[in-house]
């Protein structure tokens, strides 16, 4: 495990360039550049204000900033998880005449996600600002909860990655799983609107935990549950070390089966 | 000591025989997990028990009809992949150059792609960027630099990959049928770059079909035929008998 972090820390040049490759790439020749990335969340917001806040009159203050803060996380998450689980594969033509820690492709994933959100953070506050709300000192909780998305999606995508090089069906799978988990997760709806007796499918959804914990300190500006948050490190750790050993156990048959 | 060396190797691959449903998690569940199917028919061995030794400092070629397991030995070496049977046992850093411009992007120019190449094949950024001169004026690309290299002819690609390809420094050097890259002008820049790392005594493998090249270039042959060294020495004499068997 100490071994898979420094072999991850010793390739950072590369796992920095090939973000940078995967950044520049998308966004090459495109008028909006990098703010396309926030033009889908920012489409999605609008669908959502127009479905719930007007034809449904769902009754919640400054609703699209709630949207907002959700969504932006949720699409790190998801886009992050769907491209991951296709690296090992999509990257076939390196790992078969490179060298290279595959560990690091889905990394290189997540990361780049993880880029769009980090740039989208700024454009966040405005939009939380100009609805005359005041974020205060719960934002410094900000980079803990990150860290601890960070570390959960990655430990997915290094189980989905390694077992979709032999089932390809998880490359079917995931997107329709992530759009039921989407819509499980309280995040265009607010978890007290959830009746008591599903409240289950909350608690016991780690990405709920996380985007409720982003809500906290967007929205409300309050301290997220800090047991909610102590569960959820430690599941990630959990799942990091089960993600390093199944990775580890299929890595030598990926320049063959991709 | 010995800068390569092969012990007993050997390498199978499993075929995929296209069968309903044969790769699904439905059928791992069903068939696979319960009769662990390992069939002989399946399964081809690419290398079956091969020995050798590379000295440092020495030039060795490999030939072999198609699919005779030549790749294969180069992946080995590079550790791409592992051995089934056997150990691989490598001295030195080893660039493997199995493909000219891993990881090459069509939109980004060719200046950004030689900088991702270089950092793939093992260079640091610093390394990079101190030898990016020589780099592109050695694939006399200076001009068309900064366009995507989606725009360059395969002839510049292949230029451009070689480029970066022969100013990594490594101590060992896998190649695997790239040289016969760019026109003749540039085919000649290509050799005496070969001849200068054969003179600073790096180690070089290469496999080729350039039957010529082994004989007057390398220190050694080796004849591979359906995953076994059929014969192995004096290029001259593995030359002419796989020429003979063959031709």
């Amino acid at each position: 495990m100490i071994n898979r972090l420094l072999q991850i820390y010793r390739y950072r040049a590369l796992i920095q360039i090939l973000i940078i490759r995967e950044l520049k790439a998308r966004y090459r020749g495109t008028f909006l550049g990098f703010l396309w990335s926030f033009v889908n969340p920012l489409v999605l917001m609008a669908i959502y204000v127009l479905v719930f806040s007007i034809y449904l009159r769902m009754d919640m203050e400054n609703y699209p900033v709630f949207l907002l803060c959700g969504i932006l996380p949720w699409a790190w998450f998801s886009s992050g998880l769907s491209e991951a689980t296709l690296s090992i594969i999509g990257n076939g033509s390196l790992i078969k005449k490179v060298y290279l820690p595959s560990e690091i492709f889905p990394l290189v994933s997540i990361g780049s996600n993880m880029v769009h959100y980090l740039l989208s953070i700024p454009i966040l506050l405005i939009f939380i600002v100009s609805f005359g709300m005041e974020p205060s000192w719960p934002l410094l909780l900000l980079p803990l909860i990150f860290l601890i998305q960070f570390v959960f999606t990655y430990s997915l995508a290094l189980i989905l990655s390694s077992l979709a090089v032999q089932f390809r069906d998880l490359l079917h799978i995931v997107p329709n799983f992530l759009m039921i988990w989407f819509f499980l997760t309280p995040i265009f709806y607010p978890m007290t609107l959830v009746p008591e007796k599903y409240r289950a499918l909350v608690d016991f959804n780690p990405m709920a935990q996380l985007i409720m914990a982003y809500q906290d300190i967007f929205f409300y500006n309050r301290i997220p549950s800090i047991p909610g948050l102590a569960v959820l490190t430690g599941l990630s750790c959990v799942l990091l070390v089960i993600g390093f050993s199944l990775f580890e156990a299929r890595k030598d048959l990926f320049a063959e089966e991709v | 000591m010995a800068a390569i060396e092969l012990k007993g190797v050997s390498k199978k691959y499993r075929r995929h025989i296209e069968r309903p449903l044969a790769t699904t998690l439905k059928s791992y569940f069903l068939r696979d997990l319960w009769h662990r199917r390992d069939d002989s028919k399946d399964v081809i061995w690419a290398l079956h028990n091969v020995d050798f030794k590379v000295g440092q400092g020495t030039t060795v070629g490999i030939i072999g009809r198609n699919g005779s397991g030549k790749s294969t030995l180069l992946k080995l070496i590079s550790r791409i992949l592992k051995p089934d049977v056997g150990t691989v046992t490598v001295h030195g850093k080893v660039a493997a150059l199995l493909e000219l411009g891993a990881g090459f992007h069509p939109e980004l120019t060719g200046r950004e792609n030689v900088i991702i190449n270089g950092i793939i094949l093992g260079l640091t950024k610093s390394e990079i960027k101190s030898k990016l001169d020589e780099i592109i004026d050695f694939a006399e690309l200076r001009e068309y630099i900064d366009d995507p290299i989606r725009t360059y002819s395969s002839g510049m690609y292949m230029r451009l990959g070689f480029s970066v390809a022969v100013h990594i420094d490594p101590e060992i050097l896998l190649i695997d049928e790239v040289l016969a890259v760019g026109d003749a002008a540039f085919t000649r820049k290509c050799m005496d770059r070969m001849n200068h790392f054969k003179k600073v005594g790096k180690t070089m493998v290469l496999v080729t079909h350039d039957l010529r090249m082994v004989r007057s270039w390398c220190d050694e042959g080796i004849w591979l035929n359906r995953g076994v060294v059929q014969m192995q020495g004096n290029p001259g004499d593995v030359v002419e008998a796989y020429a003979k068997e063959t031709l």
